[in-house]
């Protein structure tokens, strides 16, 4: 905590040293690339999505490199609850940062089986919209009523919710409702929903044709939604993923009301970006005059 | 964003085994040892490595394998369209001195490429190459062009040694000395040459496979634990005294739910 600045934050339970968080999908099922991220400096990581049975995902090319993000059509390739509890367990023995658990269901009880395997975790995030695989995802976000049918049942359990959610659909609607059925924690924005096709093939390019748009191009929509939702549950704990890059954009969600935030797609320039963006918050907050991460939250709010 | 390249030219290098020459439609830039993603419509998508580049000229060598290569076999001739992104992955460092270089089956592929960025720095070469058979035998000439040496190994004796790769190797390095040793091939075959280099003082460095779904490093499929280092970003070469520390080296392999299977033999 260099020259007293706190950037610790509290997430319902988890306490973190910094408000930089590794989001779903970009580490998959590898015990080695959480360390690494952890050796870099992020205070949490993020499994990939489970799901309940294992899932191959979509067919190359599951990929596209845009000047201004990325188009994923990965599927929710997953190695099925059961192995993923192995990979937390293990996480949890050689990482000392939280390890949230991510998963994908389309029923309460499914739900519930899955997050069983996973009681090793510190949290469990339900994926509530991926834009790509068939069932999963903005396919419940699109039911908010299940949505908090899952929430509620994952409630049994004695860790953490957190509803990732869609810029897609009833933003607003699905986390009410998701707040009335116990979720402790929002996380907003998945990728959006996009397609690219080759003009010289003239086919769609991604084996899944579908993908997630990612990155920079989708920032402004993501802090869009994390100030709707600041907005609408003034307080509630809020983690902004979507187009991080730099210390800019993490503060950028801070103001629009996030408590910490996620990267994904900015780890394809090395793991070094995570150092950087915490080192760049700590020092906006030093030059600023805050005193810690926390007076920082939703500051864009105040009239 | 593709590259476009046309087929200018396709030849079999033996059985189930072609090269195709292809004309981009801007330079590539690539290290021996690099590889690009080669998507066919409709078809797929798979890692191959660079086997020689020039100005916009690319050689690609491509074995038979299953649904994409396959495609590739039947249906690519001279004017068909390659779609490529690259180049990926981080490709063999060259090492100024004595250079052996050992390769087996399709694993020849990048090694001609080295071997000749080998010979501009000054290097003298030696190259041993192993096959199954006869027919599946390929480059020798291409090899002897470039290199000071070249020993051949066959499993049947038809062509040069008879026996394993590894024997042919374990002679070659107790009879002259080396200062670095590159190798591309059968997992099980790069683990023994790479214990057998490092025990002998000898730096290594090999090109690894796995499943590659990205290429660039940001959905874990192709990560070797559990350093989490990945295939298709920290590698596809790594050096030797890196490998030996990973438990996946010649044992393990993720398949495309990303599950830690054991390697496919
Ligand atoms: C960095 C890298 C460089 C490569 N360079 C070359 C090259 O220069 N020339 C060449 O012929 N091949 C190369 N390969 C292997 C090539 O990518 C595979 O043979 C190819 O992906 C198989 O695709 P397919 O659709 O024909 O087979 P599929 O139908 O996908 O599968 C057929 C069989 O091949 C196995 N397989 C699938 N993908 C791979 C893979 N990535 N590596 C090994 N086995 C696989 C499957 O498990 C299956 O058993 C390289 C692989 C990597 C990772
Ligand atoms: C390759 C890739 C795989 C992803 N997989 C998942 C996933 O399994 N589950 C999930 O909730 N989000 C997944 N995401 C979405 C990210 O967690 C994140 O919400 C999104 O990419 C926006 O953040 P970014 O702009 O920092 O990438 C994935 C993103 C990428 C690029
Ligand atoms: S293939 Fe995605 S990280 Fe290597």
């Amino acid at each position: 905590m260099a020259g007293g600045i706190g950037l610790g934050v509290r997430i319902a339970s988890l306490d973190l040293k910094n408000p930089l968080i590794v989001a779903s999908g970009v580490l998959g099922v590898s015990v080695g690339l959480m360390k690494r991220a952890e050796e870099a400096g992020a205070a949490a990581v993020t499994t990939k999505t489970t799901t309940l049975k294992e899932r191959t995902g979509h067919p190359n090319p599951v990929i596209y490199e845009l000047e201004y993000g990325l188009l994923n059509s990965m599927g929710l390739p997953n190695p099925g609850a059961s192995e993923m509890g192995t990979v937390v367990r293990r996480a949890k023995e050689v990482l000392r940062v939280p390890v949230i658990a991510s998963i994908g269901a389309a029923a309460p009880d499914e739900a519930v089986k899955i997050a069983e395997h996973l009681l090793a975790a510190d949290a469990i995030e339900l994926n509530a919209s991926c834009p790509h695989a068939k069932g999963y995802g903005i396919e419940i976000m699109s039911d908010p009523g299940l949505v908090a049918e899952i929430v509620s049942a994952l409630k049994s359990l004695p860790l953490p919710v957190f509803v990732k959610l869609s810029a897609h659909g009833d933003l607003r609607l699905v986390a009410s409702k998701a707040i009335e059925a116990g979720a402790d924690v929002l996380v907003a924005i998945n990728t959006l929903k996009g397609m690219a096709i080759n003009v010289w093939a003239r086919r769609p390019v991604l084996g899944g044709v579908y993908g997630g748009l990612s990155g920079p191009a989708i920032h402004p929509v993501a802090v869009r939604a994390v100030y709707e939702l600041y907005e609408e549950f003034p307080g509630f704990p809020i983690i902004g993923v979507g187009g991080v890059e730099s210390w800019e954009e993490a503060v950028e969600f801070m103001l629009a009301g996030a408590s910490a935030v996620g990267v994904a797609s900015a780890l394809r320039r090395g793991f070094e970006v995570i150092g950087s963006i915490v080192s760049g918050i700590r020092e906006y907050l030093a030059n600023e005059g805050f005193a810690s991460v926390r007076e920082m939250v939703g500051l864009a709010h105040r009239v | 964003m593709y590259l476009l390249a046309r087929v200018e030219r396709v030849s079999k290098l033996c059985e189930n085994v072609n090269e195709y020459l292809l004309r981009l439609d801007r330079k590539l830039g690539s290290k021996p040892g690099q590889f690009v993603m080669v998507w066919m419509p409709r078809v797929g998508e798979i890692p191959i490595s660079v086997a020689w580049e020039k100005d916009s000229l690319l050689k690609l060598i491509i074995a038979r394998k299953g649904v994409v290569t396959s495609y590739i076999h039947n249906n690519i001739r001279e004017g068909c369209r390659f779609f490529l992104r690259g180049p990926l992955g981080k490709g063999f460092e060259i090492t100024q001195g004595e250079a052996l270089i050992v390769a087996g089956g399709y694993g020849a592929a990048p090694m001609l490429y080295l071997a000749s960025m080998l010979r501009e720095a000054g290097s003298r070469v030696t190259v041993a190459l192993g096959f199954r058979e006869n027919r599946n035998v390929m480059l020798v000439e291409e090899f002897e062009k470039l290199a000071d040496r070249v020993f051949v190994a066959t499993e049947d004796g038809s062509v040069g040694f008879k026996g394993q790769l590894t024997e042919l190797v374990s002679s070659i390095l107790s009879s002259s000395r080396y200062d670095i040793v590159y190798t591309c091939g059968r997992e099980q075959m790069m683990e023994r040459v790479v214990r057998m280099a490092m025990n002998a003082g000898i730096e290594v460095q090999a090109s690894l496979e796995r499943l590659i779904k990205c290429g660039i490093g940001i959905c874990g499929s192709c990560t070797l634990e559990p350093q989490g280092l990945r295939v298709c970003w920290d590698g596809p070469v790594f050096n030797g005294y890196k490998l030996i520390q990973v438990d996946d080296f010649g044992k393990w392999w993720r398949d495309a739910s990303g599950k830690r299977v054991p390697l496919p033999t």
